[in-house]
């Protein structure tokens, strides 16, 4: 079966272009997109392999675009296609997660390659990306659970690359076939409530209510990566020691990936669990 | 840790930076600081695994991050810390720690594997390493400060 292709560029020339030479070497256009208002619609109707994205557009550029449709689809994979290629753009496709980049005016020879490579799926990341949010917030219920024995219920899922803290933010890092990050985030109030209830008297001081957060994070991430880790053992998973962060009003960015988030709530108060994983590769030419 | 063993880290740093646009990299002074630091300003946390665990860290004031992000972006006019001034910055973290790793090897200490970047951004913050110690080492990058974090401790 040949690969299905959607192509989003603001010319129409440019998409007829690229369609025919896509065409030429056997390839499916199932469908074209020329801003952002069609892109996702575009994109649920004719469901492709890849996308190809131009740059430069009017409006949302092929960044924004790129977010956009990210946002919808983590697994949507997409292939930068711009004149354009410097530092700053590759840094910027990097950190937003598209699967490729090719200089304009395309070759045949070097698109076909690096179609050929996305195609070709990493079905072990996409596996991890699937089970990781189930599986941490598993992992943190159990542990809050078998720690004070309160139950955990959770909010609804989002995707995003930025969160301002409630006030204390663990960040761990994960280390194994794919790399990752791991944030716990939850308010003063809560962690001291948390460290009440796990220590059975209130916390002496702010140390030992970050020292609490510290060790409940490493514990949650322990966990969490000893079940993936069972589920599929080519994950080798590890967890780094955790980075406590105390302060107003703090930003929380993980550029070069993106989290799936989670909140959790109990008698304590509200957790945030984050988790995320670099995609093992992008092709660059 | 020996003080001795973050000469790695040094390498890396004076290696990379003028890699990425920057003239001059000089080491203004090494100390140990306890645990919780204190911070203002943006500060990378990279996650390190292996015969060494815990964090390097790299930070900057506000100030200082839009410099350093111009001078990255070939002087374009940073106003504010936007996500391309992160990435840019994060960027440069990830170059620093990955070629540490590298420099780690030359030295006999090999398998350390790093996390990716997350940025911390706010002021009069407090940073809690998994040591009670952490090495703490001021550069003037282009007279930019910018201090790194080394907390780890062997395996």
């Amino acid at each position: 079966m040949s690969i299905r292709i959607m192509i989003v560029d603001d010319s129409s020339f440019s998409r007829a272009i690229l369609a025919d030479s896509l065409q030429q070497e056997g390839y499916e256009v199932v469908g074209e997109a020329e801003c952002l208002e069609s892109l996702v619609e575009t994109y649920n109707k004719c469901k492709p392999d890849i996308v190809t994205m131009d740059i430069v557009m009017p409006g949302a550029d092929g960044f924004e675009c790129s977010k956009v449709l990210l946002a919808h689809d983590a697994m949507a994979k997409i292939i930068l296609i711009s004149s354009m290629k410097d530092e700053q753009a590759e840094a910027e496709a990097r950190r937003i997660g598209v699967a490729g980049y090719v200089q304009k005016p395309v070759e045949a020879e070097g698109l076909r390659r690096v179609i050929t490579g996305v195609a070709s799926p990493d079905s072990l990341y996409e596996q991890l990306v699937n089970w990781s949010i189930d599986v941490f917030q598993e992992a943190l219920a159990q542990s809050i659970t078998r720690m004070t024995k309160a139950i955990t219920t959770f909010s609804e899922r989002t995707w995003s690359d930025k969160e301002v803290s409630q006030g204390i933010t663990v960040v761990i890092g994960i280390i194994g076939h794919y790399s990752g990050s791991m944030i716990v985030d939850l308010s003063q109030e809560t962690a001291e409530k948390m460290a009440e209830g796990i220590l059975r008297r209130p916390a002496k001081n702010q140390e030992e209510i970050m020292a609490m957060a510290a060790e409940f994070a490493n514990i949650v991430g322990g966990v969490a990566c000893s079940m993936l880790n069972k589920k599929e053992q080519a994950f080798g998973l590890r967890v780094s020691p955790p980075s406590v962060f105390y302060g107003v009003q703090t930003k929380i960015v993980s550029p070069t990936i993106q989290l799936q988030g989670i909140y959790g709530d109990n008698d304590f108060g509200r957790t945030y669990l984050g988790i995320g994983f670099k995609r093992g590769r992008v092709l660059w030419m | 840790m020996d003080v001795k063993t973050i000469n790695p880290i040094l390498e890396a740093f004076t290696n990379i930076l003028p890699q990425i646009g920057f003239q001059t990299v000089e080491k203004k002074g090494v100390s140990l600081a306890a645990s919780p630091l204190q911070y203002q300003g943006i500060l990378i946390n990279i996650g390190v695994l292996g015969p060494l665990q815990g964090a390097i860290l790299i930070g900057m004031d506000t100030a200082s991050a839009k410099q350093f992000a111009s001078k990255m972006m070939m002087g374009m006019e940073v106003t504010e810390l936007d996500s391309l001034a992160q990435s840019a910055i994060s960027e440069m973290g990830n170059m620093v720690c990955a070629n540490a790793c590298t420099q780690f090897t030359k030295v006999g200490i090999e398998g350390l594997d790093i996390s990716p970047p997350t940025l911390l951004i706010g002021n009069d913050g407090q940073v809690r390493l998994a040591v009670p110690n952490v090495i703490v080492v001021e550069f003037a990058v282009d007279n930019i400060k910018v201090m790194v974090y080394v907390g780890v401790y062997n395996k």
